[in-house]
């Protein structure tokens, strides 16, 4: 069922065994999840709404809490040590569809704040980083601005680029594009598509079936808090082995 | 915020007398303001002994404060003045993110010093006040003008640090204006017994509204604690402040405090009061913040955790940030209404502002004189709680971040 990884080297950078999750009010959100995400890897998660998919990738960096099973990342477990959290936290970037930028601070100190608080690093050496990331994604000529100046394309991208300044070893992105007018939604794919040219590991929720099909290494299918199938993007697109999953396809494609 | 339309006969017409109903209202009011408004002005200017004020009018200022050690009050003033003034000047001489500075005296400012001039030339002589302490109020409005012209020139050149430390000024301000005031470091003590008028007034509400501050995001804080030790501590102590009137805790201050703290602990009376007004200010302002919070999107402390920042530096550095701003004009209307609330101290039989006023009527000479003095104190305390309003919307402006739509 599972696809070749690209890299093959132990250990993977997420593996998550069995995850479960109940809300407070009974719901069971997740009904035994199992990942692996090797280093290097992009991973397309699919599925309809209320299949999972976002909470399950906030248990990676414990924006979610889960009451079974196990996640690894990067070798650490996930536990409810406090100092693990915060060290797994520091290597997971996170892209959300509402962007969360921070509106009262400029764009590069939207970049800057974390590298300086969490990493102690010294402010100048960021800020020449931070300078090279919107150089990257494209909006060097904003930095000065606030966020709410930045239509949403350009805020999706400064964060992404507030996520690099991190450094992160893997970079979650949930839904990054669901929440941009049609004609935004380009500019911030290219972007992660070049993130994932340059070797990054990237676990996507997403909609985008050209994006899947194109940067995808595996697609991965929730629905009902599990996963429903697991494949290529050509096997998942063109081949898939499950009713559910061609239920779903019919509907976006 | 889009040009203001202007005012010229043609829109006034259209305006005030679109139809016939429109109009009718329009000369009612106008006709009744004006019937009002003359009324008051004869009273004002011709029947009104306004002696009683000018009798009284030191003891309106700072109640029976030892002459000899008044020079300290001057001095505070004074040094209020140039803080004043400095804060003015090095604000306008920032640009606001999002529009460039227009002038080194905008059309506001001049009002604003046109108003303070016409205000100093006028009221101590209005007062009766003698030349000498006349020429006073003249230079300290003059130093006030002053430190606002030189800030505002050579503001911009202040550095990034110092402009940051220049909200400082205020706090240390407060605290030498407590030695100041209070004695001590080699300045004869002056015993809060002593202080009065509008001095002791603004000193508990400035010492309130200085601690209630903190106090009130702690609280906000811990109402919205994970830990439930410390979420219910917070709301057992908001709803019983707020369920409580004020008076009722002052008296209970006065009373109960004494008993519950050991010979000499218990802080003097006039402390006591500033404490509970405090603590009952603290309770409206945590619920004031706690909005704030609230309005404040989750995602801003998951993208802030996200990036590996501890809840306290999320807290510090993204939430808090966010939400006092979004808090700020409850906040300050807290702060005005405690700057009222401070006349209540008069029933427990402090000497603050309306104190003063109550004692001064009770003397056989100015009987029948309350109206003057009841207007007099209204005057004194909408200056006071207009330049609070005022102030705020000049913040809320400044941190307002730019946005597409301005």
């Amino acid at each position: 069922m599972t696809a070749e990884p690209k890299v093959a080297k132990s250990p993977a950078m997420i593996e998550a065994r069995g995850v479960e999750k109940w809300y407070p009010n009974g719901f069971h959100a997740l009904r035994g999840v199992d990942l692996t995400v090797q280093r290097g890897e992009v991973v397309v998660i699919m599925g309809p709404s209320g299949s999972g998919k976002s909470t399950f990738i906030r248990t990676f960096n414990a924006l979610e809490e889960f009451q079974k099973g196990s996640i690894t990342v990067d070798g650490i477990a996930l536990n409810d040590d406090l100092r693990k959290i915060d060290a797994i936290r520091r290597e997971v970037g996170m892209v959300f569809q509402q962007f969360n930028l921070f509106p009262h601070l400029s764009v590069l100190d939207n970049l800057t704040l974390a590298p300086v608080l969490v990493r102690k690093r010294s402010k100048g050496e960021v800020l020449n980083q931070a300078m090279a990331l919107l150089e990257r994604v494209g909006i060097a000529e904003q930095a000065h601005k606030f966020p709410g100046q930045l239509s949403g394309g350009q805020q999706q991208r400064v964060a992404i680029a507030r996520s690099l300044c991190m450094e992160p070893r893997i970079l979650l992105f949930d839904e990054p594009t669901s929440s941009l007018d049609p004609e935004m939604v380009r500019e911030v794919l290219e972007v992660m598509q070049g993130l994932a040219a340059d070797g990054m590991t990237m676990v996507v929720v997403t909609h985008e079936v050209g994006f899947a099909r194109q940067v995808a290494d595996r697609v991965v299918l929730m629905a009902d808090g599990q996963v429903v199938e697991e494949a290529t993007p050509e096997r998942f697109f063109d081949h898939p082995q499950h009713e559910r999953s061609r239920q779903f396809l019919s509907q976006i494609l | 915020m889009g040009p203001k339309p202007r005012l010229t006969p043609a829109s006034l017409r259209k305006e005030l007398f679109a139809t016939p109903l429109d109009g009718l209202v329009t000369v009612l009011l106008v006709t009744g303001l004006a019937a009002a408004g003359s009324r008051l002005l004869h009273w004002a200017l011709a029947q009104a002994d306004w002696a009683v004020i000018q009798a009284n009018s030191t003891l309106f200022a700072v109640g029976r404060y030892p002459i000899e050690q008044q020079w300290r009050l001057w001095l505070l003033v004074a040094l209020l003045a140039a803080a004043a003034g400095l804060s003015w000047g090095v604000l306008r001489s920032r640009p606001l993110p999002d529009r460039p500075i227009t002038a080194l005296w905008p059309g506001n400012d001049r009002l604003a010093t046109g108003i303070l001039v016409l205000l100093a030339s006028w009221a101590p002589a209005a007062l009766g006040l003698t030349l000498s302490i006349q020429s006073r109020w003249w230079a300290l409005t003059g130093l006030l003008v002053l430190v606002r012209w030189l800030a505002g020139r050579y503001g911009s050149r202040l550095g990034k640090t110092a402009t940051l430390a220049l909200p400082l000024v205020w706090p240390l301000l407060y605290l030498v204006g407590m030695v100041l005031i209070g004695g001590g470091l080699g300045l004869v003590t002056v015993g809060a017994n002593e202080w009065g008028g509008l001095l002791l007034t603004l000193v508990e509400a400035s010492f309130a509204i200085l601690l209630s501050a903190p106090l009130g995001v702690l609280l906000a804080l811990g109402r919205r604690s994970s830990l439930p030790l410390l979420r219910w501590g917070s709301i057992v102590y908001i709803e019983f402040i707020r369920g409580a009137p004020l008076i009722t805790l002052l008296f209970l201050g006065q009373n109960i405090l004494g008993f519950l703290l050991p010979g000499g602990m218990a802080p003097d009376r006039i402390w006591r009061a500033a404490w509970i007004l405090t603590f009952f200010s603290a309770a409206y302002l945590a619920e004031a913040v706690r909005s704030g919070l609230a309005a404040v999107p989750r995602g801003q402390l998951e993208a802030a955790r996200s990036l590996g920042l501890s809840l306290p530096q999320a807290l510090a550095q993204v939430v808090l940030p966010q939400a006092l701003r979004i808090a700020l004009p409850a906040t300050v209307g807290q702060f005005i209404s405690l700057l009222q609330d401070t006349t209540l101290l008069s029933l427990i039989g402090l000497l603050d502002l309306l104190g003063t006023a109550r004692s001064v009527m009770a003397n056989p000479l100015f009987l029948g004189k309350s109206s003057e003095v009841y207007l007099t104190l209204a005057v004194l305390f909408w200056c006071c709680c207009a330049a609070l309003g005022l102030g705020s919307r000049a913040l809320e402006r400044r941190l307002n971040p730019p946005s597409l739509g301005r």
